[in-house]
């Protein structure tokens, strides 16, 4: 986990000379660059379309023209997801940039870089953790997994383990 | 009559290309039982995700936004889009509070492209953690 979020820092400092997805270790994985509509995958799926894409409440997904439909489930900041780097172009094309994980468990997207069509700049995939610093004034941004208040509070009420009372070896 | 059944079939595209540029399909309906957990980390295998050892960093990639999913009794993923009526399904208040959790529920499933989506309709049991995996691995990431 250490030597991945240590690939992963390493790349995002690279990432403006490569600008092209880099290996992550991962069994199945694929760099993959295409171009999709990010999509409200709910709204895909059952029909239940609100024109915001549910308004970063929902999670999205990639549509390529061929039909396949990639949910993109991570991005290059640690424990978060694609939601703050996809909404800005709901029903809109990109060139999305990344790993395909061909896993028999699913199938899903890391998203690394993405770029708005026809001419939009490319992005690198890690504004969850900006985001979040704006949102939450005067806590460290760094670790900000470990500074969340609802995570701080799930975390105090249940423990580590989510278990009250209940101790690690 | 040629010419209605073609005004037919235009309205019928019409009406799939709204629903978000595809047909969206009709779900079965389903019972899961298994363990709410991060789909990231468990699909990927990146580390081991289950039980009380992964449980706070399940709650960090919920709460991050990542997809919550249950891995069912019978081996499958299930990506969870929607709970009891409410579409959030980024750090949904009703999954990350029960993250971890072994719990059966009804809904709908959908198949689509190697993914198994689920609306779940009801939670009809929770058993909370009952997957005591921190006496073999301790706590996963980090070992804190």
């Amino acid at each position: 986990m250490k030597r991945m979020i240590l690939t992963m820092g390493l790349t995002a400092l690279l990432a403006p000379a490569a600008l092209a997805a880099e290996e992550w270790g991962i069994d199945g994985e694929k760099k993959a660059r295409f171009e999709a509509k990010v999509v409200d995958i709910l709204c895909v799926i059952t029909g239940d379309c609100p024109k915001d894409c549910g308004a970063g409440k929902r999670q999205l997904g990639l549509l390529r023209d061929d039909g396949k439909l990639f949910p993109a489930a991570k991005n290059f900041d640690p424990f978060a997801g694609t939601t703050v780097e996809l909404l800005p172009f709901c029903n809109k094309r990109v060139l999305a940039d990344g790993l395909i994980i061909d896993s028999p468990k699913a199938r899903l997207f890391a998203l690394q870089f993405v770029r708005p069509l026809p001419d939009g700049k490319w992005r690198r995939a890690d504004r969850f953790g900006k985001a979040w610093a704006k949102a939450h004034p005067g806590k460290p941004a760094g670790q900000w997994f470990r500074h969340d208040p609802l995570v701080k509070k799930i975390i105090g009420r249940d423990g580590k383990l989510g278990i009250p009372g209940l101790k690690a070896q | 009559m040629r010419t209605f059944a073609s005004l037919a079939l235009g309205a019928a595209l019409a009406l799939a290309v709204s629903a978000g540029g595809t047909q969206a399909a009709q779900g079965k309906r389903v019972k899961v039982t298994g363990e709410l957990i991060d789909t990231w980390c468990y699909v990927t295998g990146i580390m081991y995700a289950r039980g009380t050892a992964h449980h706070q960093c399940a709650v960090w990639c919920a709460v991050g936004g990542i997809p919550v999913s249950i891995r069912g009794d019978d081996g499958k993923v299930y990506m969870i889009l929607k709970v009891e009526g409410d579409a959030t399904s980024v750090a949904a208040p009703k999954l990350v509070t029960i993250q971890s959790h072994t719990v059966s529920v009804d809904g709908d499933l959908y198949v689509r492209d190697g993914v198994n989506y689920l609306i779940v309709n009801q939670v009809a049991d929770d058993k909370g953690i009952v997957n005591l995996t921190h006496k073999d691995y301790g706590i996963v990431p980090f070992g804190e």
